[in-house]
């Protein structure tokens, strides 16, 4: 039975992964290809999927939600380290809940409304916060980056690139040709490093999505 | 999308598609038919897995904001197979690993995951749905790493994997775990994150090599002819960009 269930699970997947990929791929001017998908209305199906896709993904909020307030409840429930914040987590999420539902029912009325505040002047205020302290984080993680490395031609040339750029930054004239390195840096051999790095991904994402889509991924396997 | 864009992207999938098939045929059929340059990150898991089984500490896992249904789909896939790796490892262990992510669709992704890797080592009993973790995310991110940073601490994790789409905010959390003296190792499909990770990572994974960890870390013939196929398509890649630009230079000149 188990055996059926996963070779079934494995057409369901396989089959809707085809219609959606020939969907999205095959427009017009492809001969008989482009022929197929009209024929058999492929790219209004792979729509239909892929709006199943998102209102998927909106019940699944739903799950994170329940696994936030759950992961919360048992450490309360089980005095674990930090149970006084999962405390406060808690109280703050069914705070935030009720005031929406008062809102939304009319009962609590104010301009601006409190969920609204509650985001803008908490929320957005304590990311701003954390914001400044990356900055620290960064400057750590670059003088690190310096440290932990053993002498080396690499570890030298890492250390000059990042002298460059942080000297071509500073708004003086006495450095203008360090701000021309600077540009120079970040416009080619960084340019072509960052583009070497998105390239590597997509082909190994192209890979990966092949595997999936002749059923060679582990989930269909076991 | 223009006639040609499909056509070669049709191309693409099929050249994949062969030297896929191809590659894990002949790696099934003869083993070590392919060799694998070392990765020190990959050999490092191992050791890292066996240090947190001994000091009955979980090990941290995250994928940060990859999910299912968009852009980071097939890198939600690759790092629910490093978890499935991991969790099958250190199954014998009392302690589960950790599973953070930030996105939803990632959440039953790795409820499934764990649940397959104990059942394989026979172990389902010791599968706690506990260990699949969802921490929000603000807009930049940050309110996810401030929730990681503080459950690094409350759960004593042993070491950090954290292999996904991470930005700057990246920062935050490795410099929590080197206050820590936890071990790290990271990688994301941001080009900033990215940058970040190769600063505080102990062993830095690079690009592609954050979808490689499955054939790594197993026997298996057919992800290791998923390296292959990557490895055809890299070159035949860098054959069109220097024909290209030959054909460019010879049309200016």
């Amino acid at each position: 039975m188990a055996r059926i269930t996963r070779v079934l699970a494995a057409v369901i997947a396989i089959g809707f992964g085809l219609i959606t990929l020939a969907g999205l791929l095959v427009g017009e001017g492809l001969g008989f290809l482009s022929a197929f998908v009209d024929g058999l209305r492929v790219r209004d199906l792979a729509g239909l999927f892929l709006q199943l896709v998102v209102i998927t993904a909106a019940v699944t909020v739903l799950i994170g939600v329940v696994n936030l307030l759950l992961v919360h409840l048992r450490r309360v429930r089980q005095r674990a380290c930090g149970w006084v914040y999962s405390t406060v987590l808690l109280a703050a999420a069914v705070a935030v809940l009720a005031a929406t539902v008062l809102e939304r029912a009319g009962v609590l009325t104010g301009d601006p409304p409190l969920t609204r505040l509650l985001l803008e002047d908490v929320q957005v205020s304590v990311e701003s916060a954390l914001a400044g302290l990356l900055l620290f984080a960064l400057v750590y993680g670059a003088v690190r980056a310096t440290r932990s490395q053993r002498f080396s031609g690499w570890a030298l040339l890492f250390t000059l690139a990042l002298l460059i750029a942080l000297a071509g930054a500073l708004p003086l004239p006495e450095l203008a040709p360090l701000a021309e390195a600077r540009s120079w840096l970040l416009a080619v051999p960084v340019s072509a490093g960052a583009r070497g790095i998105l390239l590597g991904i997509a082909l190994a994402t192209l890979v990966a999505g092949v595997r999936v889509l002749i059923g060679q991924d582990r989930s269909y396997r076991e | 999308m223009d006639t040609t864009t499909q056509f070669v992207g049709i191309v693409l999938i099929l050249v994949a598609l062969v030297a896929l098939v191809v590659a894990a045929q002949v790696q099934r059929r003869r083993q070590q038919a392919f060799a694998l340059r070392p990765i020190p990150a990959y050999e490092a898991l191992p050791d890292l897995v066996g240090a947190a089984i001994e000091a009955n500490r979980p090990l941290h896992l995250s994928l940060g904001s990859a999910g299912l249904g968009g852009n980071s789909t097939l890198l939600a896939l690759a790092g629910t197979e490093l978890l499935y790796q991991v969790a099958q490892r250190s199954a014998i262990s009392a302690v589960p690993p950790l599973f953070t992510v930030s996105d939803t669709t990632a959440i039953p992704l790795g409820h499934d995951t764990l649940r397959r890797a104990y059942q394989a080592r026979g172990l389902l009993e010791r599968y706690r749905p506990g260990a699949v973790r969802w921490y929000p995310a603000g807009p930049r991110s940050l309110a996810f790493a401030a929730g990681l940073t503080a459950a690094m601490g409350d759960d004593n994790v042993s070491a950090n994997l954290l292999v996904g789409s991470f930005g700057p905010e990246l920062a935050l959390i490795g410099e929590a775990a080197h206050r820590r003296d936890q071990p790290l190792i990271a990688a994301s499909d941001q080009p900033e994150g990215q940058a970040v990770a190769y600063a505080f990572s102990d062993q830095p994974l690079i690009a592609e090599e954050l979808f490689a960890g499955g054939a790594y870390l197993s026997t298996d013939a057919a992800q290791v002819g998923a390296l292959v196929a990557q490895d055809v398509l890299r070159w035949l890649l860098i054959a069109a960009l220097v024909v290209s630009a030959v054909l460019a230079a010879a049309g200016g000149g």
